[in-house]
């Protein structure tokens, strides 16, 4: 299998998985969302293991700095807007406690995803950075 | 004191070799291992191939590295 007919048909699972949540939703159905979910995950499994996809250098390239780049937008967005949530529910206004009465955990919330976020980051980092012959002692 | 700030452009030859070699990017792409876009890349100098992946060129070419690829050192930037 090329890699063109690998990526027609990803495409073509994205959009069968796609009307699937989507009936499920209409019918408000959970296991109908399940079933497609899982049928589409177990399907591309069997293509991939099939197909011996690889991923060309200048992909996986992309792929880094896409990573990156989404961690150094992501971390700092959702860290600041914890923040920002926190002050404006702990403000001593009465009116906005009563009226926005889930902002406080929903600024706890973004803050735990920021801290895990940074947790694994760094956990991956040294990982790899010893994967990779870092942190080796000098000779 | 000269202070250039300098930046080192790697440049390449491929589309000459490939056209002396009678290939088109998709069949190049196919012999060594990597998409048509990256060989397109590579020759637009957008990507920097990996020193693997340039010994892979340069031997289907029967060249050494130095013929295909080099570098130009462009002073750029004066800071005084």
């Amino acid at each position: 299998m090329t890699n063109k007919k690998y990526r027609q048909l990803r495409v073509a699972v994205a959009v069968f998985v796609g009307t699937m949540v989507g009936l499920a939703i209409s019918r408000d159905s959970y296991l109908l969302a399940g079933a497609g979910v899982l049928t589409g995950m177990v399907f591309m499994a069997l293509v991939r293991s099939k197909a011996k996809i690889t991923v060309d250098e200048r992909e996986a390239t992309v792929r880094a700095q896409a990573a990156q780049l989404t961690y150094a937008i992501f971390a700092p967005t959702i860290g600041i807007g914890a923040f920002l949530l926190y002050l404006f529910s702990s403000a001593q206004l009465a009116v906005v406690q009563q009226r926005y009465y889930y902002l406080e955990s929903l600024g706890m919330v973004l803050a735990y995803i920021t801290l895990f976020l940074i947790a694994l980051y760094s956990i991956s980092y040294h990982f790899l950075n010893r994967k990779y012959g870092g942190g080796g002692l000098d000779e | 004191m000269s202070n250039f700030r300098s930046k080192i452009f790697m440049k390449n030859n491929i589309k000459v070799q490939r056209a002396i070699h009678n290939l088109t990017q998709e069949e190049l792409a196919n012999k060594i291992g990597v998409s048509r876009q990256t060989v397109n890349a590579i020759e637009a100098d957008k990507y920097l191939p990996s020193l693997g992946l340039a010994f892979k060129i340069v031997r289907l070419f029967k060249l050494k590295v130095e013929e295909v690829f080099f570098y130009e050192e462009d002073k750029y930037e004066k800071d005084n």
